[in-house]
């Protein structure tokens, strides 16, 4: 196929050709960092929390005033949640993975460090904890039982007896080294020399926003051996056996209503129906950029078929003379293949840099990750096959003019 | 010769139904897309208490120093965006402003009088009696409590309709008590519905929620060690153990607003903090020099980062599209024109001149462009459906569609179809009139 | 009525620079019929777009119904061209997508007369070519005979003082250039100035005066008449 005259011809409309390429030059670049952006969010929002997800049960309980005998109230309500049938274990915490809402302490090496080595999330627990949210120990050991205190809101400040910690975070402590048996400080050294126990494979801090408090340290966490008693709803972690949750919930529910009415159950939630929540607004996200981008296409393509069939009604005389003069359906078929090709092939060249510095600009407006080039590439292949696509029915209905047509008036 | 021209132009677009169909969902794609993001958009960027956005102003005390690691480094702007209570309590005294308020988020158990419902939880703002006229909330009946109920740390109560709805079923209820953590609470006055969007006071968790259900004097509130169930932020310091401990630690969980009506006034409290924090470094509480801001509304929210990212990038994503769209809609137009070309000469030898018949066609574009609107007001009507099922409650708050959004489809759907279309009628008034004779 | 002294008009490209009309005199004086002739290429079709203002020229003058037409800008040419020139052309140019009425209303539109005055000319217009039956037909429901009438009821509603014709009957048969013809004559008897292009020699006949161009130049007809309206006898 000969450019020359497809590139003279395209001068002749070199408006709508150019309106054609910068068409797709801008959908190009919303195209990849779209799909760029779709697929941080979906990798995000699928991360795993380190958690037995569709079998943990969540119970938020809230004691009506402030009982003086909270702790045997809390002990009575988790005996009573381990005997229920159905349940693996139970334990209760200050907060839970997904729930959004926590507390957050900085880790030190030294106890007169300005500046602690690590944050982390913290989640109050005792010997249950682990199998009540049914994380795996890969190191040390789990709390005893004698190890665990009650504590009184957040303002009863005392040293814990140790701590478990993330795998993550024990990396972030001490790289390459062991962990366990080792000693850290908190809130600069208050609480004195403070040794860690165990090591869990993985614990996700409770906060889920991309680029939100807790992004940048989402899996330094760490259990504190506490029983949290407090006017703040505090939370009920149950283990359900595998498939038995909505049961475990309803029955939790009553027995716990048994002990006592003088509470609030505000809501009661597998940590499955936790994430569907927690990510709620990403997979939104997700969702309009999936139907931007695909209406994007849509109309892209809708306007080159528009206006090729616009080309093509205008060379209908000269259509019909070359193939009065010999040119075969294919020839004319591949005459406005070759034509889009040429303008889709530099849109798709300007949609690269366009696409490139769009999300350079993004990566400094925005908390946005630099685009991977990968990306890009597939875009352009993505347009220049959308072109191709588009322009085959003008192109087919070109085919079809009669070379007899060239015998006839204007 | 409008109506000559509009009806030439409806004339023109039924005539080649597929080009016109193509145009008109091109635009209309573009505005239900861009409407669609924006109308939240705004929701987001929106001036929750436009008539006195400039007078109401957070204060910002700096009781950390500089080298705080949550500091930004070397950005003077980023710091603590809350009070300690000590601070709270000594601007509270001070009353250098014509109104101030300290507030905090706190919550409550609350035991309804008949024994057959259940406790719930409710939300709680505790704060002082100027709360309700420096935000100017509207009362359903009764209202604030008094400056004496601050002063003697009274069991007084407002709450709003729905709570009153929910627990005397309506009615005035005024004088009755509601039982809160075994507590009884008078109530004093009952808000008729108010929920600023976004909640600008306090956007440390809840920034498009519906807000407390009662309201309670902070005093009070402090007596009865209710936690902040807001956000805490203890700089590493957590301070000596128990309620007292954290009342005279350093860390940051109260909310202070000043309401300053003059430019004089906003200047004199600028001045009356800077004093105040120098004060503390002399007294040897702060060992820095004295760093404090105070912001308006909307400043607040610009600083608060109220609109998040994600929906920054939408509006730009769906913007582009929009472009997309009117490229699109201006390639089509353009072909359309031209395909004319013969009309628009006969029209020129018969009289018309360059502006009537660029008049014509700009006319026809603008026709496209209130067609595309209508249609993008339909797509944008289902695009915010779309959105209140698909995002969270919070979000889903703000995907409602005003006047004021009508009216912007509308015209941006008639004005950015009309630019589009300057080219295409801008080549057509170039049509030669001569062109028809030479043709032959 | 049309006076064009020493008028010149050039088309320039890149590299040549050619005349189209060259030291062109003319005079047309109301009430006249006359008929433009010349071979292909002489300049004819340029001194009719010149003539109804629709080009601009290079040089001399060229006054229109008394008015000197040098240097209008586009609105003034326009207005002019709207309110003393009929246009009839040889491809009828009518617009497809308006019916009768509406193709003969758009000079009229443009000449901004009321609804009433409008629909007064065009029931007069369409009464004068004999189509009154026709107007609400639209161009392609009509013989080519007839779309040349609606054109002429088109130049005819906005009374202009100056009728011009192109190759009036190049498009149609015998018969319906004749008829075509017969109305351009009875329009002339009514006092309507006509110039009419045309390379027909059977036409140009028929009108009062002939001016044969050759080369973008009057050639002086005076001094063969017969010759060319003998000629024109015999074929």
């Amino acid at each position: 196929m000969e450019f020359r005259p497809i590139l003279s011809a395209m001068r002749r409309n070199k408006v709508g050709a150019i309106l054609i390429a910068v068409q797709m030059a801008i959908t190009l670049a919303i195209l990849c960092n779209a799909l760029f952006l779709i697929e941080q969010r979906a990798g995000w929002s699928k991360r795993p929390t380190g958690t037995d997800e569709p079998n943990v049960v969540v119970i938020e309980n809230q004691w009506v005033g402030n009982p003086p005998d909270l702790s045997a109230r809390l002990q009575g309500d988790l005996a009573a949640l381990r005997s229920l049938p159905g349940v693996q274990d139970a334990a209760s915490s200050n907060t839970y993975p997904l729930s959004g809402g926590g507390s957050t302490t900085g880790l030190s090496l030294k106890p007169d460090q300005k500046n602690a080595t690590a944050p982390a999330s913290i989640y109050f627990g005792d010997e249950h904890t682990i199998a009540a949210f049914g994380l795996k120990l890969i190191a040390g050991r789990n709390f005893n039982s004698d190890e665990i205190v009650d504590k009184v809101g957040y303002t009863d400040i005392k040293p814990p007896a140790g701590i478990i910690i993330t795998r993550a975070l024990a990396e972030t402590l001490f790289p390459g080294g062991s962990a366990v048996g080792r000693s850290i400080y908190v809130d600069q050294g208050q609480q004195g020399q403070i040794p860690i126990v165990g090591v869990i494979e993985r614990m996700q801090v409770p906060w889920t926003g991309a680029g939100g408090w807790g992004s940048k340290f989402s899996e330094s966490s760490l259990l504190m051996p506490f029983h949290f008693l407090s006017s703040y709803p505090t939370y009920y972690i149950v283990h359900a056996q595998p498939g038995q949750a909505a049961e475990v919930i309803q029955a939790a529910k009553k027995k716990l209503f048994d002990i006592s009415r003088a509470r609030v159950v505000e809501k009661t939630l597998t940590l499955t129906t936790a994430r569907a929540e927690a990510y709620k607004d990403d997979k939104g996200l997700i969702v309009i950029l999936a139907v931007v981008c695909a209406s994007l296409l849509a109309v892209t393509s809708f306007g080159i078929v528009g206006l090729t069939s616009y080309w093509v009604a205008q060379r209908r005389r000269q259509i019909g003379i070359r193939r009065a003069l010999g040119a075969t359906r294919n020839a004319i078929i591949q005459y406005f293949q070759t034509e889009n090709l040429l303008i889709a092939g530099a849109g798709a060249l300007i949609g690269i840099g366009l696409a490139v510095s769009l999300n350079l600009w993004m990566v400094n407006i925005f908390a946005m990750q630099r685009l991977n080039t990968g990306y890009a590439l597939a875009g352009a292949i993505v347009v220049l096959v959308l072109g191709q696509a588009a322009v085959l029915w003008p192109a087919l209905r070109a085919a079809s003019i009669p070379p007899a047509l060239a015998t006839r008036a204007a | 010769m409008f109506n000559y021209y509009f009806g030439l132009a409806v004339r023109s677009l039924r005539r080649n139904i597929v080009l016109t169909v193509l145009m008109i969902a091109a635009v209309g794609v573009g505005i239900g897309a861009s409407m669609t993001t924006l109308t939240v958009f705004r929701a987001m960027d929106n001036d929750p208490i436009p008539q006195k956005s400039r007078q109401l102003f957070a204060v910002q005390i700096d009781n950390w120093g500089p080298d705080t690691k949550s500091v930004a480094a070397g950005d003077k702007e980023r710091f603590q965006e809350q009070l300690s209570y000590i601070d709270a309590v000594a601007l509270m005294n001070a009353k250098a402003a014509h109104r101030q308020i300290a507030m905090y988020k706190t919550g409550a158990a609350l035991t309804p009088a008949n024994p057959q419902l259940l406790p719930f939880q409710v939300q709680i703002r505790a704060t002082y009696t100027d709360f309700f006229p420096m935000f100017q909330t509207p009362f359903l009946a009764g209202g604030a409590w008094s400056a004496d109920d601050d002063k003697n740390h009274a069991d007084v109560a407002v709450i709003t309709q729905k709570l009153n709805d929910k627990v005397f079923g309506g009615g005035n209820s005024i004088g009755k008590t509601i039982n809160l953590d075994n507590h009884e609470f008078r109530i004093v006055g009952i808000l008729a519905t108010w929920e600023p969007t976004p909640q600008f006071y306090d956007l440390n968790n809840d920034t498009f929620a519906e807000g407390a259900a009662i309201y309670l004097p902070f005093t009070r509130a402090i007596d009865g060690q209710m936690p902040s169930w807001g956000n805490n932020n203890c700089n590493g310091d957590i301070g000596q153990p128990g309620w007292e401990g954290r009342l005279r630690s350093e860390c940051v969980w109260i909310q202070f607003w000043a309401e300053l009506p003059t430019p004089a006034a906003v200047e004199n409290y600028r001045t009356f903090l800077n004093n105040y924090a120098t004060e503390q470094q002399h007294l040897g509480r702060f060992h820095w020099p004295a760093h404090t801001r105070i912001r308006d509304v909307r400043e607040w929210l610009a600083y608060q980062h109220v609109v998040s990212d994600e929906y920054r990038i939408l509006v730009l994503v769906s913007f582009s599209f929009l472009l997309v769209c009117l490229l699109n809609a201006m390639g089509l137009m353009l072909a359309k024109i031209m395909g004319r070309a013969g009309d628009i000469g006969v029209r020129r030898a018969l009289g018309a001149s360059r502006r009537a018949i660029f008049g014509q066609c700009l006319i026809e574009a603008g026709v496209v462009g209130l067609a595309g609107g209508l249609l993008g007001l339909g797509l944008t009507a289902l695009g915010l459906l779309g959105l209140r099922s698909l995002l969270s409650e919070e979000v889903s708050r703000l995907t409602h569609f005003s006047t004021a959004d009508i009216m912007i489809a509308i015209v941006l759907a008639v004005v950015a179809t009309t630019l589009a279309g300057l080219y295409p009628t801008w080549r057509a008034a170039q049509v030669q009139p001569a062109w028809q004779l030479k043709a032959q | 009525m049309l006076k064009m002294t020493h008028l010149s008009k050039a088309y320039r490209t890149e590299v040549v620079e050619t005349y189209a009309l060259r030291d062109f005199s003319i005079h047309v004086r109301e009430g006249e019929f006359v008929a433009v002739t010349g071979p292909s290429g002489s300049g004819k079709t340029t001194f009719l777009t010149i003539a109804g203002l629709l080009e601009e020229f290079s040089g001399g003058e060229y006054q229109l119904d008394g008015a000197n037409v040098r240097g209008l800008n586009d609105n003034q040419r326009s207005r002019l061209r709207n309110e003393k020139i009929g246009f009839i052309f040889q491809a009828f140019n009518l617009i497809t997508d308006l019916n009768v009425q509406d193709n003969i209303d758009v000079p009229l539109r443009y000449r901004g007369f009321n609804g009433a005055e409008r629909r007064r000319r065009i029931q007069e217009a369409l009464g004068r070519v004999g189509l009154s039956a026709r107007s609400r037909h639209y161009p392609a429901e009509l013989s080519g005979g007839q779309q040349q009438r609606v054109a002429i009821a088109r130049a005819l509603a906005g009374s202009p003082r100056l009728l011009l014709a192109d190759e009036p009957t190049g498009n149609l048969d015998t018969q319906m250039a004749r008829g075509v013809l017969d109305l351009l004559e009875e329009l002339h008897r009514d006092g309507a100035t006509i110039v009419m292009v045309t390379h027909d020699p059977e036409l140009a006949v028929r009108a009062q005066r002939e001016v044969h161009i050759v080369d973008g130049q009057v050639v002086d007809l005076a001094a063969q008449p017969r010759l060319v309206a003998t000629a024109n006898a015999n074929t």
